[in-house]
């Protein structure tokens, strides 16, 4: 049987390698796709045909033990695909049941050891791991549902501005369209344009400047604007550049089009005249139509000239107005169209604001002020920024990152639920952990150890946590007058954010003060006043903003201590402190202004005015000093930091960021570290027989060009395989049964033909994991290297 | 200090940067320094290909021990998986070894509230509206009663778009229900080209659909871009190394030592022989004898065609290029300019191969 087999597979490769026949293997393959149904019948009818005879062999290529597997299992394989279960009808009542379970649970925990019998108890472990897990989730919800949330408002406060703009052109150029010629109800039935004079109209075209690399983020600001506009009473399409591709056409465009303003009820044959005669209708007349598409350069030229063309025809009758995302300069539309299409643009331009810009507003709102209760610490911190700045640019992936954190943080940490409660209720009632669980999580927490060793307080729970909640606070107000003044020396708020976030620096900051001598730094010690703050010296990005403070002039001064006002309004504690420095400031601007309207063209006034000006800055600096000494502490540092604040970097990392490229080259190379066999540690890097197939042949190929000879590769494959076969024999001390089984090995693998067959199946895995290319037919010898170092 | 730190950060990846450019001029030096092998895979002794093919379904698994034990441990981020899902993300898992018994063990065992639909993307051809309409009927299943009433367009009858569009639209009572669409190798053969991929994302992106793929092929994320991969396909990483043989993803791959043997090629040239008309064979006869009598030259097509009106094969040039040209599309021959100018036919056949193929069609 198998021999028949094997015939018929070499026909089939045979099939394969010859174009025409390969072709039709494929359509074959569609149809068994279509139906699958089909297959068997052509199987049992006909073991001539390549197609039946390739699902014919898989039968026996399947895995050894069929019989204890389903039968379905080696069938399953070749479907291209199949339902393996439908959903278990347990599940509809599986919420009320549970809340009930828990419920019980929780009103007769003390009891439960009385019934504990063993089938309960796996029940109950269960429930209880699916309760935790509806737990977790309803955490992640609400903590992420408030996050999204306050960064669409901020992305809208962000954009409001452009599209209310954007709004009002919309209206204009929909009045100025509609006057060059209403069309009489004859004339608008018909189905052709109108053409009452030889130039076309004028599409009023919007150009949106996204000042951004990536498109990623501007999806969602144009489908915002779209939101926006209808509820601004306009009729809305989205279309990306993909409708407006060669292969889709012009009609293909008209359709899409079609489906957004009219959804799906249309016959084929729809056209624009049916577009039009669909705005005349009572409830779409007298609106705007807009046509948003939001990465114009992505766009076919050719095709977006026609669907231009055609529209500038149908404007009298079909008022639309254009809206283009433009991600490179206001050239682009000159690029694309010709002029003839240029001419039908009335073409205006608008701004959004950067990416960068975005990412500030959202760090403040998210990260500073804390919308939740949910945080970050300084490395992943690090992570994001690094990757937002060097990797990626994009809000959206940061936002995701974020998202992603959120989700292991409630995943991994398990006093982490009390965290969504604490937003919708009040504390502990019904943080839905029990207080013994809660405290039993909360001794084994390090911050909380180290801090009962450090002082015997032992602060109960409630203490520490609004502890921490008002230590927060004043951070974040620090991190916010920070960044205020930070404006105006260009400091990014991301790396303030980091640093804000260092632990390691903030004992330095607070100590390196007073003990300071000032000659080890080097510096002339003269009687500069400044030298006095920690905040100047301590290098880093608060002390590039600090500099700049120290060098303001003083209408930015009092603007900045305006703001600074506004922001720390509501914490009394700093608040205080800021009056006092206002005070004096404003006393000596008092004076100083008095002066100088005296007399300004005196030098020596002026120079007073220099040295005063210059005492209000540093009075300035030491209230930034005594903030960022007294307030700016991290997160981290604080007890029973763990429940909001995540900080476990390497598996965000893992999670967020696949690096299948190197990963899987050294899952080859270094398969030892995870399967950790007793087998191939022996000899440090030298290949041994029992490694992996693929793996020492991974290895192999490490010495070898960009090509590999696969004469060269097989023999020394070979010789790495029948080495120590002798020395194998020699080691008797295995027990029966292996050694039953080396012999079996030897007798089975070491022939010519299993490793022969080794071989093509190593190349065949590597060629799966895209590390080596087949042999072209030019150099039918070799084959081709993809991955040069790791 | 952090601006340092990010310095250090950036060195490192130029650094890295560097080493990949260096590894890479490393190797291509290598080929072109040290003299080119000059070893052909004809020289390997290749044995029967039948016998290969029996000898490969009976290689030994190695490890098979430490292989259980890793598939166990991974049993423990089940319910870790679950809870992305749950959460709204997808699942890629990649790693070296086959992932398919890991996913299917992991759908059958945790996602048993939730219907599974398995697509094996190894398999050459699949036909995505298929598995669409398999997962609206499945989605229907789960519709609010009220919606389900309303009489719909039979799904097999409707578009792509608006297949996705009702995967899309469609509400469903419990908020915590989809199904999970496994795909096994989302890099394989059949949904390699970017459409699919497109359609992919954007079931990936519907409310009741969850995700959770695996990949083989190193370079598989420059399938996507970021609106894909962030947006539309939420992936959340595994790394899952199995270390499993790729039974069947490697099952549509030729066997590398038998795609060049000579009983190969016969029989290919037998088979496409065969199925064009006498008078073509017999061209190929008179093209083959003239080659097996001069092994060491082509044949000029002037030479030939004189040959073949002579036996009545052809009566006109144009019926012998018609011929010509099947066979080079079936490369059973070749043509090579001569120093002379001249064009030369040749068959791409050993002299022995050359023979065989001979009689078969004989």
């Amino acid at each position: 049987m198998r021999k028949r087999d094997g015939g018929d597979l070499a026909q089939v490769t045979v099939t394969i390698r010859i174009p025409p026949l390969h072709s039709l293997v494929i359509s074959r393959h569609n149809r068994a796709n279509l139906l699958p149904a089909l297959i068997s019948e052509e199987e049992r009818s006909s073991t001539t045909k390549p197609v039946a005879t390739v699902f014919n062999r898989m039968a026996p290529s399947s895995p050894i033990n069929t019989a204890s597997q389903p039968p379905s299992t080696a069938e399953n394989d070749i479907q291209p695909f199949f339902v393996l279960h439908k959903a278990s009808h347990r599940r509809k009542d599986r919420t009320p049941v549970r809340q009930g379970k828990y419920r019980k649970r929780n009103e007769v925990s003390p009891e439960l050891p009385q019934s504990s019998k063993k089938g309960e108890e796996s029940t109950n472990e269960e429930c209880d791991r699916r309760f935790c897990q509806q737990m977790q989730i309803e955490a992640f919800d609400i903590v992420w549902t408030k996050i999204e949330s306050t960064i669409k408002d901020v992305l809208r406060d962000l954009n409001a501005s452009v599209f209310n703009n954007i709004q009002q052109w919309v209206l204009e150029g929909y009045n100025t369209t509609r006057l060059v010629g209403e069309p009489s109800i004859a004339e608008a039935t018909r189905s052709f344009p109108v053409l009452n004079n030889t130039t076309p109209g004028k599409l009023y075209t919007a150009l949106v400047i996204t000042r951004n690399i990536e498109f990623v983020d501007d999806i969602v600001t144009f489908e915002e604007l779209g939101i926006f506009l209808k509820s601004h009473g306009c009729h809305v399409a989205m279309l990306s550049s993909m409708e407006f591709s060669l292969k889709n056409g012009i009609a293909g465009c008209l359709k899409a089009l079609l489906r957004e303003f009219l959804g799906g009820s249309f016959d084929q044959s729809a056209d624009l005249s049916t577009l039009a005669s669909w705005y005349r209708e009572q409830d779409n007349y007298n609106k705007p139509l807009v046509l948003i598409v939001n990465d114009l350069e992505r766009c076919c030229g050719s095709v977006l000239t026609d669907f231009i063309l055609m529209l500038s025809e149908w404007v009298v009758k079909v008022p639309i107005i254009l809206i283009f995302g433009v991600a490179t300069t206001v050239d682009a539309p000159r690029n694309i169209f010709p002029s003839h299409a240029l001419e039908c643009l009335c073409p205006s331009t608008f701004m959004l604001v950067t990416p960068a810009e975005r990412m500030d507003a959202i760090v403040v709102e998210v990260l500073v002020k804390h919308c939740t209760t949910f945080n970050i610490g300084h490395k992943v911190a690090q992570l994001l920024r690094n990757y937002f700045i060097n990797q990626d640019g994009t809000v959206t992936s940061f936002i995701r990152a974020l998202k992603v954190a959120c989700l292991l943080h409630f995943s991994m940490e398990p006093l982490s639920l009390i965290h969504g409660r604490i937003l919708v209720e009040d504390q502990d009632a019904k943080s839905g952990l029990s207080p013994e669980t809660m405290s039993k999580y909360m001794d084994e927490l390090p911050s909380y150890a180290r801090n009962k060793m450090v002082d015997q307080t032992n602060k109960s729970m409630a203490e520490g946590l609004s502890e921490l909640v008002t230590v927060q606070k004043l951070w974040s107000t620090v991190v916010l007058c920070l960044y205020e003044a930070g404006k105006y020396s260009r400091v990014r708020l991301l790396d303030l954010f980091c640093e804000a976030l260092n632990q390691v620096l903030y004992p330095s900051r607070d100590s390196v003060c007073h003990t300071r001598d000032e000659k080890d730094h080097g510096l002339p010690s003269t009687n500069d006043p400044c030298q006095q703050y920690s905040i100047l010296q301590s290098g880093g990005f608060i002390c590039q903003i600090a500099r700049r403070v120290r060098d303001l002039p003083p209408g930015k001064l009092d603007q900045l201590i305006d703001s600074w006002e506004k922001i720390t309004a509501d914490i009394s504690e700093i608040h205080e402190k800021l009056k006092i420095l206002q005070s004096s400031v404003s006393f000596k601007d008092g004076k100083s202004s008095r002066r100088s309207s005296k007399d300004i063209s005196k030098r020596s006034v002026s120079k007073i005015i220099d040295k005063e000006s210059r005492l209000s800055n540093l009075q300035a600096i030491a209230f930034l000093d005594d903030l960022v000494r007294n307030y700016l502490k991290p997160i981290e540092g604080m007890p029973f930091h763990e429940i909001f604040c995540f900080n476990n970097v390497e598996k965000l990392q893992l999670v967020l960021i696949g690096d299948p490229r190197r990963r899987i080259q050294v899952d080859l190379l270094d398969f030892h570290d995870i399967l950790g066999c007793s087998c191939c540690n022996k000899s440090g890097k030298a290949l041994l027989p029992s490694m992996h197939d693929s793996s020492i042949m991974y290895s192999l190929a490490q010495e070898h060009g960009d090509l590999i000879n696969l004469h060269d590769w097989f023999q020394s494959f070979r010789t790495i395989v029948l080495q120590n076969t002798n020395k194998r024999k020699q080691k008797s001390k295995n027990t029966p049964s292996s050694k039953k089984r080396k012999e079996m090995n030897e007798s089975g693998d070491q022939n010519e033909a299993s490793i022969q067959a080794r071989f093509c199946r190593g190349v065949t895995e590597l060629q799966i994991t895209g590390l080596v290319r087949m042999p072209s037919k030019r150099r039918p010898d070799f084959v081709q290297r993809i991955a040069f170092g790791i | 200090m952090n601006n340092n730190d990010n310095w250090e950060e950036d060195e490192e990846d130029d650094e890295e940067d560097m080493e990949f450019s260096r590894n890479y001029f490393l190797a291509k030096e290598l080929t072109s320094s040290v003299k080119k092998s000059k070893h052909k895979i004809t020289d390997i002794d290749v044995v029967d290909e039948q016998e290969l093919r029996d000898a490969s379904l009976q290689i030994q698994p190695k490890h098979e021990n430490e292989i259980a034990v890793l598939m166990d441990s991974y049993t423990s981020m089940y319910p870790e998986w679950l809870l992305s899902l749950r959460c709204g993300f997808a699942l890629l898992m990649y790693g070296f070894g086959s992932k398919k018994a890991l996913i299917e063990d992991f759908a059958s065992t945790t996602l048993t509230e939730y219907s599974v639909v398995v697509i094996n993307g190894y398999l050459q051809a699949i036909n995505l509206k298929q598995v669409l309409i398999a997962l609206a009927e499945l989605l229907c299943d789960q519709l609010k009663a009220k919606r389900k009433v309303s009489g719909r367009q039979p799904f097999n009858t409707q578009s792509m778009e608006d297949l996705l569009t009702f995967l899309y639209e469609a509400e469903v009572e419990d908020t915590d229900s989809f199904v999970c669409v496994v795909i096994h190798n989302i890099d394989g053969p059949g949904l390699r080209d970017s459409e699919t991929q497109q359609y992919l994302a954007r079931l990936a992106s519907c409310t009741h659909i969850r995700i959770v793929a695996s990949i083989d092929h190193v370079n598989a994320p420059l399938f996507w871009d970021k609106n894909m991969a962030h947006t539309q396909f939420n992936w959340c990483w595994y790394h899952v190394p199995t270390f499993a043989p790729y039974k069947v993803e490697g099952m549509f791959y030729p066997l590398i030592l038998a795609h060049g043997s000579a009983s190969q090629s016969v029989k290919t040239a037998a088979i496409v022989l065969q199925s064009l008309t006498p008078n073509a064979q017999s061209v190929f006869k008179v093209l083959a004898e003239y080659q097996i009598s001069h092994p060491d030259e082509g044949m000029p097509i002037s030479d030939l065609y004189s040959v073949c009106r002579e036996r009545f094969l052809v009566s006109n040039q144009v019926t012998l290029n018609s011929h010509l040209t099947e066979f080079k599309d079936h490369e059973l021959v070749k043509t090579k300019r001569q120093s002379d100018g001249q064009d030369c036919l040749h068959i791409p056949l050993t002299t022995d191969a050359l023979q065989k193929v001979l009689l078969e069609i004989s």
